[in-house]
């Protein structure tokens, strides 16, 4: 299933966030979570902005909406940004699709 | 857009970060002292059923308490260690309140105790790693060294438990006098069944409870000076690594550099240990007087940032301390630091002669004995 900016996504209850440093550390909980030899992922400023706005409620599309009015780029920059990031956590069960 | 790590964390942008300031990067959890083994060089060990040590022991929600404070300072890695920790009924839960919290979560245990309901738990949510202590790889050396029949056997099970799930597992050694003989055996035996790590452990340090019959029983299992530099030597992976790092270990300057700093190591930086009864130590040896903090009654954060600062800028006036270990360029190869020297003589800055014999036979082995400035203590 191809991801859209019409799916709705949220955190997967198998990982944990943290902000250390002004970074976002994500700590898979659960086997089959992540990369088989990776232990924690840490996501860039672009990165962790989308995953902030990962509530479970907000379409990608309205993401991507709030945070080209947040950042004062252009939006097809950030959908393209979105739908990469999203996708990237997705393959690897980090995210879960509403 | 995404930057994932192994276990090399210090790869991680965030590590720079935390070493930039004094962050408290993980922390060692006894969950008990009490261990179902006896072992003859432990130097903590109680008997599992001790009423006092087990009545003392962290609840659960201390322990989740202690967890968030952790959390609140940064933490990012806890070692579960003892005694044994599966002695404790409740360390299922333990274990998965603090990876629910998103720690990383190590294990130290002597896999006794591990038991089917562990494999299926340790699977779903998986350890950083597990590591796993052998005495012995005959049931005579194994259970003379851990006092307990039927030991050996328990062991075996429980790490073929472990290896057989899958599990990430590294095994490693005491050497002492009682397994000494069987020591390549133990070897060959851990690097067949882990790959990437093993390593081997002769430093035996004294009794935090300063039992003094236990204490005797350390110091006859302790190999002498010549024994454990042989050992060394016999280790090529480690005999390297200790000639690669030549410069490193013989003459660094230390953490505070050269004057009458009692501490010369990087004690309460990056990490910490909590006792099983709720007490701060800025490491799981320093348990002196005065020099640990009680968390039932303060905060972590009070701990680390005000309390330990204070321990780790003591000083010692000590004569022979100032011309011996404070200024002895062979520290980094030596077992002294002011816990172990508290534990062995119940004074914080008083060199110690086992461990002067081995700082300089293991000088002598990786240097020849080229002229260093050596302590006062073996000079002619």
């Amino acid at each position: 299933m191809e991801l859209t900016l019409d799916f709705i996504c949220a955190p997967s209850e198998d990982v944990v966030a943290r902000v250390i440093e002004d970074e976002l550390i994500i700590v898979p909980l659960a086997a089959g979570i992540g990369d088989m030899d990776s232990e924690l992922y840490s996501l860039n400023e672009t990165g962790k902005a989308i995953w902030l706005h990962l509530d479970g409620k907000k379409s990608l599309r309205s993401i991507a909406e709030e945070m080209a009015e947040e950042f004062d780029s252009a939006l097809s920059l950030i959908e393209t940004d979105v739908l990469g990031l999203v996708g990237e956590l997705e393959k690897r069960k980090m995210v879960v699709i509403k | 857009m995404i930057q994932t790590t192994s276990t090399k964390i210090a790869d991680f942008s965030l590590w720079a970060k935390m070493r930039k300031r004094r962050a408290a990067f993980s922390f060692s959890l006894e969950l008990t002292a009490r261990c179902n083994n006896d072992c003859r060089h432990c130097f903590v060990n109680l008997a599992a059923n001790d009423r006092s040590a087990r009545s003392g022991e962290l609840t659960l929600q201390e322990i989740s308490d202690i967890a968030d404070q952790a959390l609140a300072i940064g933490a990012l890695w806890v070692h579960l260690s003892g005694g044994e920790p599966l002695l404790r009924e409740d360390f299922s839960e333990i274990y998965l309140l603090l990876k629910r919290k998103g720690l990383l979560v190590s294990l130290f245990t002597n896999a006794t105790l591990i038991r089917n309901e562990h494999i299926e738990l340790l699977k779903k949510y998986p350890p950083t790693n597990i590591e796993v202590t052998v005495y012995g790889v005959t049931e005579e050396t194994y259970e003379r060294v851990t006092g307990r029949r039927g030991s050996f056997a328990a062991f075996m099970n429980g790490m073929n438990l472990l290896l057989e799930s899958g599990i990430p597992v590294r095994l490693k050694a005491m050497a002492i006098r009682t397994n000494f003989r069987e020591l390549p055996e133990i070897a060959k035996f851990c690097r067949a069944h882990t790959k990437d790590f093993f390593r081997f452990d002769p430093q035996l340090i004294f009794r935090t409870d300063g039992d003094e019959r236990r204490n005797e029983l350390i110091k006859y299992e302790r190999l002498t000076p010549e024994e454990f530099v042989d050992l060394e030597r016999a280790d090529d992976e480690r005999i390297s690594y200790m000639l690669r790092n030549c410069d490193a270990l013989i003459g660094t300057e230390s953490v505070h550099g050269c004057n009458d700093h009692l501490f010369r190591c990087a004690v309460g930086n990056g990490t910490f240990t909590v006792s099983h009864d709720g007490k701060f130590l800025l490491c799981s040896s320093l348990r002196v007087p005065g020099m640990v903090y009680d968390l039932r009654q303060g905060t972590l954060a009070e701990a680390w940032n005000e309390f330990a600062p204070k321990v780790q800028n003591m000083r010692s006036h000590r004569p022979e301390f100032l011309e011996s270990c404070r200024s002895c360029d062979l520290i980094n190869l030596c077992m002294w630091c002011p816990a172990h020297a508290y534990l062995e003589s119940g004074e914080l800055d008083k060199p110690i002669e086992y461990f002067c014999q081995v700082a300089h036979a293991r000088a002598d082995a990786i240097q020849g004995g080229v002229n260093l400035k050596q302590t006062s203590m073996l000079k002619e």
